[in-house]
């Protein structure tokens, strides 16, 4: 019950943080608020923008939940959005299925290296992971400006997918994919011998090592999922929403995630409205850059207070049962 | 000198000092005695002043110095370098040999010797970190000198060496209060003998037998008959590793002194062994998970995990292990050190593997606990099982084994009776053929 | 070849300079047993407001303090998170790199609406910078942690912190005054980035620095000779991919532009195994 009203004061100070940014550079907080509501659930375009913005978030939410749950450092999930993506495109032709699958196993391979140059070598993954991601970003760079470009060579982008999927609306298929990984993820942390095992190493890794847990198996396991989610955002996001790739495709989706994941205190089903409050801001946003020309970029601010606060909270709470 | 008047100290709701009055003069050996949380270790913190106390007066007539019983040492960084940090930190800039220089001149002051002052403290032996930690708080000329468990990582040759340094340094007027468990050396140090149980005093003399001190410290356990030597050697064998050898409903103890090799011989049969029990040394830190339950901390070795199940079970071990806890959703962080280790218990012998290592199994506990887990142990072997105890507790050794190795340096000593262990274990722990 | 490298070489210094910079300052930081993986959004702040500062007083020095006071800025969140609190480092350090990331834009943003002149900027020369970068800091750093009692503390910080404790020092101040060190490092750098290399601010122009700046820490064995090789190392690798630019050599220009991120993972690969870092990186009930 404690987390859940931390969760939420979180998102609250968020919140009071961005209107007093705007307040700052003289923007009423009263209009700031109503834009912002405006443009997350004012019309049913609105609507339906913040639930398809939420979809790749829930999904590279639970991507580093699972990882951070685990005890892996994965910040890469924005590489494997992109690398899951550029491995969509590239499937497409053979079916929507052989897409999203290809984009699971793109993502979990570009993880796995990660994992490889960690178990193998020593190296953490909190940097390797992050110097993935912006190979990959310069990779997608490449694709799209030389051997994957449109054949009318007019902007750096690709032709359109070959597949799509189907969608009601504009609210496509993948919604009811990012659901179903959330709830199936829950399941397997919380239920299963492995999600046992899984969480001891997050918690305790030399105890779960003298338990008999397979360590290492149990964090290239965690890194090569939490890949294949963060990879299946990325298929989702081509398939079902921009239809082609461009340089910037991924727009900090994998970063947002970190956000996501911690908000909703890496459990699961929590990162479901954890995802819907930062994907309905990201459409507030969208809006407020639109009507007031203020940045974007305030979404970003806004997640990272949300983390702060969490933090702080967190933080003291460890204080206070520690001196007693 | 220095004088105690009516101290007592808490940590929540537990009275760790309660009501204490205690003096050590100029020139005296004092020994403080009681077994694990009794106090002893509080009390002398409030005396350094490193604890305040909640109630009481101390007076000091000159510096008091306590020397821990787990190092305060910065392995990475040197000799000369640990020293500048303690209390010798130089006022400007220094070069490497300027600090070495200083730390020579400082064991010469002290009468000390420790060799290249140059090396790191992460290469000396258990032994030479003890005397570096002694040699920082001699070297401030204390009035008085807290010894905590001196001898815990100590050889029988190394203890010997430090009682002639301390009667040095008793004759020369400093006040000495020494804090053991170890009932002989206690009575071959001490001029006075305090004893300290559930944090008061209860017994101050002069002249003592160990006989006394021990009836002070604790309830004693029922005497017991005379062990008879089992001998096992028909049994079949269940572990040949190395030069070790166990077979069923065998106790080997393996004993050395903290340090020797213990934990990479542990850790390298968990590796080649996973389907044996294995009860880590450092329970806190590789035993429990402190953050999930008892019950999830008990199912970490299962293949399945229902949670109703796991709840049911759970309870059950808690009752046949005598766990006292809250429940099974209690978090095993919030355990006492006797009920964790109980706990690390459950796990590891309700599989009945047949072979279980248990690596100082009662660090850290009270007696009650102590026994508990040694009954645990003999009820295994009994039930056909073969124990593997690697321990730097002589007695426990020697009250559960039947056959017994000293670890040196790494390195296993052939197998010994008990009789046979008794007249040799000093000199094999000693590194002395 | 030669020519190659010689010719390279001041575009190398130059270049890297800022990353020198970032490497020493979280170096003394690492050493105190802190990581800080926020250095990038802190010399990301630094650039902007060394900006501001320069644009409005026409002074290219003031600039440089300007992006001191901005790195103060994030080093004091992170320091109350990370050292006071207590809180978990890594997720402090990504937390402030989202911050800096969404405030930069922003009020970047909002300024340009205000005065688009930000564009023009007092010229700042290089060579002092760089003189002090390469010759200067990287002595006084070597100095203060080898020679100086503070720096003893400092570094037995990092390896135990509870030995630290018992002699009565506070683990907590001397980790302040190395996050103090890497602040006035870390903001010059950012400085530099804004004022020298370019001309100006732009989204995002860190580029990952930060995370460069760390993994040559490691590859330097958190020494400072290391540093200055690993980054004189990475310079010219940098460099010379500017040079493959320019020479038409027929590698497409994006993957170049993967190039520095490629090395420093091999980088990672071959060394961090292999070296031992201070011993209370990263805890947190240290």
């Amino acid at each position: 019950m404690k987390s859940v009203l931390t969760g939420f004061a979180a998102a609250i100070a968020a919140l009071l943080l961005l209107a007093a940014a705007g307040a700052l550079f003289g923007h009423a907080p009263r209009e700031i608020f109503a834009i912002l509501l405006r443009g997350a659930f004012g019309s049913r375009f609105a609507i339906e923008g913040s639930i398809l913005k939420t979809v790749p978030l829930l999904l590279t939410g639970l991507s580093v939940a699972i990882a951070f749950r685990a005890g892996v450092w994965n910040i890469g999930a924005e590489g494997q959005f992109i690398v899951g993506a550029l491995a969509a495109f590239l499937a497409a032709p053979f079916g929507v299925v052989a897409s999203l699958v290809a984009a699971v196993l793109a993502g979990a391979a570009w993880a796995s290296i990660a994992t490889l140059l960690r178990l193998w070598r020593g190296a953490p993954e909190v940097l390797t992971t992050i110097l993935l991601n912006f190979t990959a970003l310069h990779l997608l760079g490449w694709c799209v400006n030389g051997p994957l470009r449109e054949r009318a060579a007019q902007y750096p982008q690709t032709d359109r997918v070959a597949a799509s999927l189907s969608s009601i609306g504009s609210l496509h298929s993948g919604v009811l994919l990012a659901l179903v990984a959330a709830f199936a993820l829950w399941f397997y942390v919380e239920r299963t011998a492995g999600g046992l095992k899984l969480r001891a190493t997050g918690l305790n890794p030399s105890a779960a090592e003298w338990a008999g847990v397979n360590v290492r198996a149990t964090i290239a396991r965690s890194m090569a999922l939490s890949g294949a989610l963060a990879g299946l955002a990325g298929g989702i996001e081509l398939l079902g929403v921009t239809g082609r790739l461009f340089e910037r495709f991924a727009v900090g989706y994998g970063y947002s995630g970190i956000a996501v994941a911690l908000l909703a205190q890496l459990n699961p089903l929590a990162t479901i409205l954890s995802a819907l409050f930062f994907g309905a801001l990201a459409g507030g946003a969208g809006e407020l850059q639109r009507s007031m020309n203020v940045s974007a970029a305030v979404a970003t601010l806004a997640q990272a207070t949300a983390v702060l606060v969490l933090l702080l909270f967190t933080a003291l709470d460890r204080r206070r049962r520690w001196s007693s | 000198m220095l004088r105690l008047s009516h101290v007592s100290r808490s940590f929540g709701a537990t009275h760790a000092v309660d009501d204490v009055s205690l003096e050590v003069r100029s020139g005296e050996v004092l020994a403080l005695v009681g077994e694990n949380g009794a106090g002893k270790s509080t009390l002398m913190a409030i005396a350094a002043g490193e604890l305040e106390p909640d109630a009481g007066t101390i007076e000091r007539y000159g510096h008091v110095a306590l020397v821990h019983q787990h190092f305060m040492l910065v392995p990475a960084l040197t000799i000369a370098e640990n020293l500048a940090l303690a209390d010798f930190t130089p006022r400007r800039l220094f070069t490497r040999r300027s600090l070495e220089s200083q730390a020579r001149s400082i064991l010469a002051s002290t009468g000390f010797d420790l060799g290249d002052v140059s090396r790191r403290v992460e290469e000396l032996s258990v032994g030479e970190k003890s005397k570096l930690e002694l040699i920082k708080a001699v070297a401030r000329r204390p009035a008085v000198l807290i010894l905590d468990e001196p001898t815990a990582v100590l050889t029988p040759h190394e203890s010997e060496e430090l009682f002639r340094v301390i009667r040095r340094l008793a004759a020369a007027g400093t006040a000495i209060v020494f804090i053991s468990h170890k009932l002989p050396e206690v009575l071959a140090i001490a001029q006075r003998i305090v004893v300290m149980r559930a944090g008061k005093v209860v017994l101050e003399t002069a002249d003592a037998t160990a006989d006394t001190i021990a009836a002070a410290m604790v309830e004693l356990p029922p005497a017991r008959p005379d062990q008879q030597q089992r001998v096992l050697d028909g049994a079949p064998l269940t572990l040949a590793f190395d030069d070790l050898r166990v077979r069923r409903s065998e106790i080997v103890a393996i004993v050395g002194v903290a340090g020797n090799g213990q934990t990479e011989l542990a850790r390298r049969l968990r590796d080649a062994l996973p389907a044996a029990g294995h009860i880590p040394e450092d329970r806190t830190r590789d035993g429990v998970v402190s953050a999930m339950t008892l019950a999830e901390n008990l199912a970490l070795r299962a293949r399945r995990w229902k949670r109703r199940d796991a709840l049911r079970h759970a309870a059950t071990m808690m009752s046949l292990y005598a766990i006292r806890a809250s429940g099974p959703e209690q978090h095993a962080g919030s355990l006492s050190g006797g009920n964790q280790q109980k706990l690390l218990l459950a796990r590891e012998l309700d599989r009945r593997p047949e072979l279980i290592v248990a690596a100082e199994p009662t660090r850290g506990l009270d007696l009650a606990s102590t026994h508990f887990v040694h009954e645990q142990l003999r009820t295994a072997a009994r039930a056909g099982g073969a124990v593997l105890l690697i321990t730097s507790d002589l007695d426990e050794a020697f009250a559960l084994a039947d056959t017994i190795h000293v670890i040196y340096r790494g390195r296993l000593s052939a197998p010994m009776s008990r009789e046979e262990a008794r007249a040799r274990v000093a000199d094999l722990m000693a590194g002395v053929a | 070849m030669v020519e190659l490298i010689v010719s390279v070489a001041p575009l190398a210094l130059a270049a890297s300079t800022p990353l020198l910079l970032a490497v020493l300052g979280e170096l003394v930081l690492q050493r105190s047993g802190v990581i800080n993986l926020g250095i990038e959004g802190m010399m990301l702040v630094a650039a902007l407001t060394a900006v501001v500062t320069a644009h409005h007083t026409n002074s290219a020095a003031i600039g440089f303090a300007g992006g001191i006071a901005g790195a103060a800025a994030v080093a004091l969140l992170f320091g109350v998170f990370a050292i006071a609190l207590r809180a978990d480092q890594i997720v402090t350090g990504t937390a402030i790199n989202l911050l800096a990331l969404g405030a930069t834009g922003f009020a970047y943003r909002e300024l340009l609406r205000r005065s688009t002149e930000l564009q023009s900027l007092p010229k700042a020369g290089a060579l002092p910078m760089q003189l002090l970068a390469w010759l200067a800091i990287p002595a006084l750093v070597a100095v203060a942690l080898w020679n100086t009692p503070f720096g003893l503390r400092v570094r037995a910080c990092g390896e135990s912190p509870a030995a630290v404790g018992a002699t009565r020092a506070s683990v907590a101040w001397h980790r302040a005054g190395a996050l103090a060190l890497e602040t006035v490092l870390g903001g010059l750098a950012g400085a530099y980035l804004a004022l020298v290399l370019s001309s100006g601010f732009a989204e995002n122009m860190t580029a990952g620095r930060g995370f460069i700046a760390l993994s040559i820490v490691i590859f330097g064995r958190w020494k400072v000779k290391g540093a200055l090789l690993g980054t004189a190392i990475f310079g010219f690798a940098a460099a010379s991919q500017y040079a493959l630019q320019a020479s038409n050599s027929g590698v497409p220009y994006h993957l170049l532009l993967a190039l520095p991120y490629v090395v420093t993972l091999l980088v990672l690969a071959g060394v961090a195994g292999r070296v031992k870092a201070p011993e209370s990186l990263g805890r947190q009930d240290l």
